[in-house]
């Protein structure tokens, strides 16, 4: 079974669409929608054995999520041809002990859904 | 060879001086300057119309430098045309700065005249200030002995003063004031964990956590995304310009909790992406008067309202959305949105759902979102 917990695994703030919205002091948005798919959840799924589903645990030590991030980092993956989303959605689950945060696992599931798959090409906005 | 006459000898002179200034002005440090002669003009025209028309006061200095006063109430709600005016006088004189001797450029703001300002206008006047601060290298000095004591402490609270390198003498600032604020908090794009700072200082001042803090933060997380992706292009906007400004306040009285988020960018109306979307928000305004079409603030409303889900974009536009959410799911309150010279208001009453759009004469220099919430329970 695999576990993945967002705010201890990727970041405490996960926010913004891509890499290009940096500020000052980073040149890459590292909590961005982008860098959570392309450096977490592509992987994970590459890796993922048949049969098996990721577990993301939502809400340990983060306070929300804005749409653009979900949009990019769970949807993109339909969006950029990865994966239909069914095979998506039937490969991840999600975990959280707040119940407030059933919010978010329903937009992803909605984003994932509305993607429409392989609509686009993925060009990395990373520096 | 002919001798030439008086005139000719005259109109020869007045053109070689007149392409000698032309050739000065229009080119310094190897850069060809463009313009800026005639914009000059009409800011100073505009601004002798205002004062002549009593919407502004102003007080003329040597060098033409110019004193503005503030008035008695700046309040966006109550009293927008006037605030937005005086806050556009601002970021018009504070740019003038780099433009020809000849215009008139802002000594001094006088906040002698302030009664009352709202947690809004304290925080867009605090980002007007700091961007002049800026343009003048930090060479601003407060003199607040001749301001309103609640006044003083309002500003004290927002962080107004940590603006400056030269600091006022605060050692006694305790006027009674119903008003609480949180300190300004200044980020730029991808700065979006300073939101935690925000509810920090909130919980501070509430004392308690704020009920359905999640949905705030996505709408605030949004703002910011807003801000990176649209607010600011590149070529319209130096790196150091891109700036948003975050604060809150509890009013003690009426326990009205107040959350203000401000951008100095092009505003929404502006930044409506020329795709399928703009079409489809233009047939969206169809369907409104006439009269209304165009107006910024029907833009706004449509940005809010129209589903993309239908475009090529299915992944985009969601964000003003989320901005609502906190509204929605806390049941009251109110979250206005005024960019360029609209207004958009979505609110919730004794559970009735409502929203309005407003058009002005005088816009807001950018992008400002104010949610409301009452306490109460």
């Amino acid at each position: 079974m695999t576990k993945f917990d967002i705010g201890q695994q990727f970041s405490r703030d996960p926010v913004g669409r891509f890499y290009s919205e940096s500020s000052k002091i980073n040149k890459n948005n590292l909590n961005s929608g982008e860098a959570f798919r392309e450096e977490h959840l592509r992987p994970l799924l590459a890796e993922l054995p048949e049969g098996e589903k990721i577990t993301f645990i939502l809400d340990n030590d983060v306070e929300s999520y804005g749409s653009s991030f979900l949009v990019e980092g769970f949807a993109g993956i339909v969006k950029y041809g990865y994966m239909e989303a069914d095979s998506l959605l039937s490969k991840i689950e999600f975990q959280y002990d707040d119940p407030e945060f059933e919010f978010f696992e329903k937009k992803i599931i909605q984003y994932i859904s509305n993607a429409k798959f392989n609509s686009e090409a993925y060009a990395s906005t990373k520096v | 060879m002919k001798k030439q006459t008086f005139e000719q000898r005259r109109n020869d002179v007045r053109r070689c001086l007149s392409e000698r200034i032309n050739i000065k002005s229009n080119i310094r440090n190897g850069k060809k300057r463009g313009g800026n002669r005639r914009w000059w003009r009409t800011n100073n025209s505009w601004l002798d119309k205002l004062a002549c028309d009593k919407k502004i006061k102003i007080e003329h200095l040597k060098k033409r430098h110019i004193i503005l006063y503030l008035p008695e109430c700046m309040n966006f709600s109550t009293e927008y045309e006037n605030t937005a005016l005086h806050l556009r006088v601002i970021r018009r004189l504070s740019a003038s700065h780099k433009l020809s001797n000849r215009a008139y450029k802002l000594k001094s703001v006088n906040f002698d005249n302030i009664k009352n300002i709202s947690t809004s206008a304290s925080l867009v006047l605090t980002a007007e200030v700091s961007k002049w601060e800026d343009v003048l290298n930090d060479n601003l000095v407060p003199n607040v002995e001749t301001w309103d004591p609640r006044i003083v402490k309002q500003f004290l609270e927002v962080g107004f003063f940590d603006l400056f390198k030269n600091q006022p003498n605060l050692t006694d600032v305790s006027s009674a004031s119903e008003l609480s604020l949180v300190k300004y908090i200044k980020g730029q794009c991808g700065d979006a964990n300073k939101s935690r700072i925000l509810r920090e200082s909130l919980e501070k001042i509430i004392g308690d956590n704020i009920n359905k803090w999640k949905f705030l933060r996505g709408g605030l997380d949004e703002a910011i995304t807003n801000v990176s992706h649209h607010a600011y292009p590149d070529e319209q906007f130096k790196n150091n310009d891109k700036n948003w400004y975050l604060s809150g306040s509890l009013n003690r009285n009426t326990n009205e909790l107040k959350i203000v988020f401000y951008d100095q960018g092009l505003g929404i109306p502006g930044t409506l992406p020329k795709s399928k979307f703009r079409e489809q928000v233009l047939d969206f305004l169809n369907i409104l008067p006439i009269a209304d079409r165009k107006l910024d603030s029907a833009l706004i409303k449509a940005a809010v309202k129209v589903d993309r889900t239908s475009t090529d974009q299915p992944d985009r536009g969601k964000g003003l959305q989320d901005m609502l959410e906190f509204i929605k799911q806390r049941g009251e309150g109110y979250l206005s949105i005024l960019s360029k010279k609209g207004l958009y208001k979505f609110s919730i009453k004794d559970g009735k759902t409502k929203d309005k759009s407003e058009s002005f004469n005088q816009p807001v220099l950018g992008t400002l979102l104010i949610w409301s919430v009452s306490l109460n329970e």
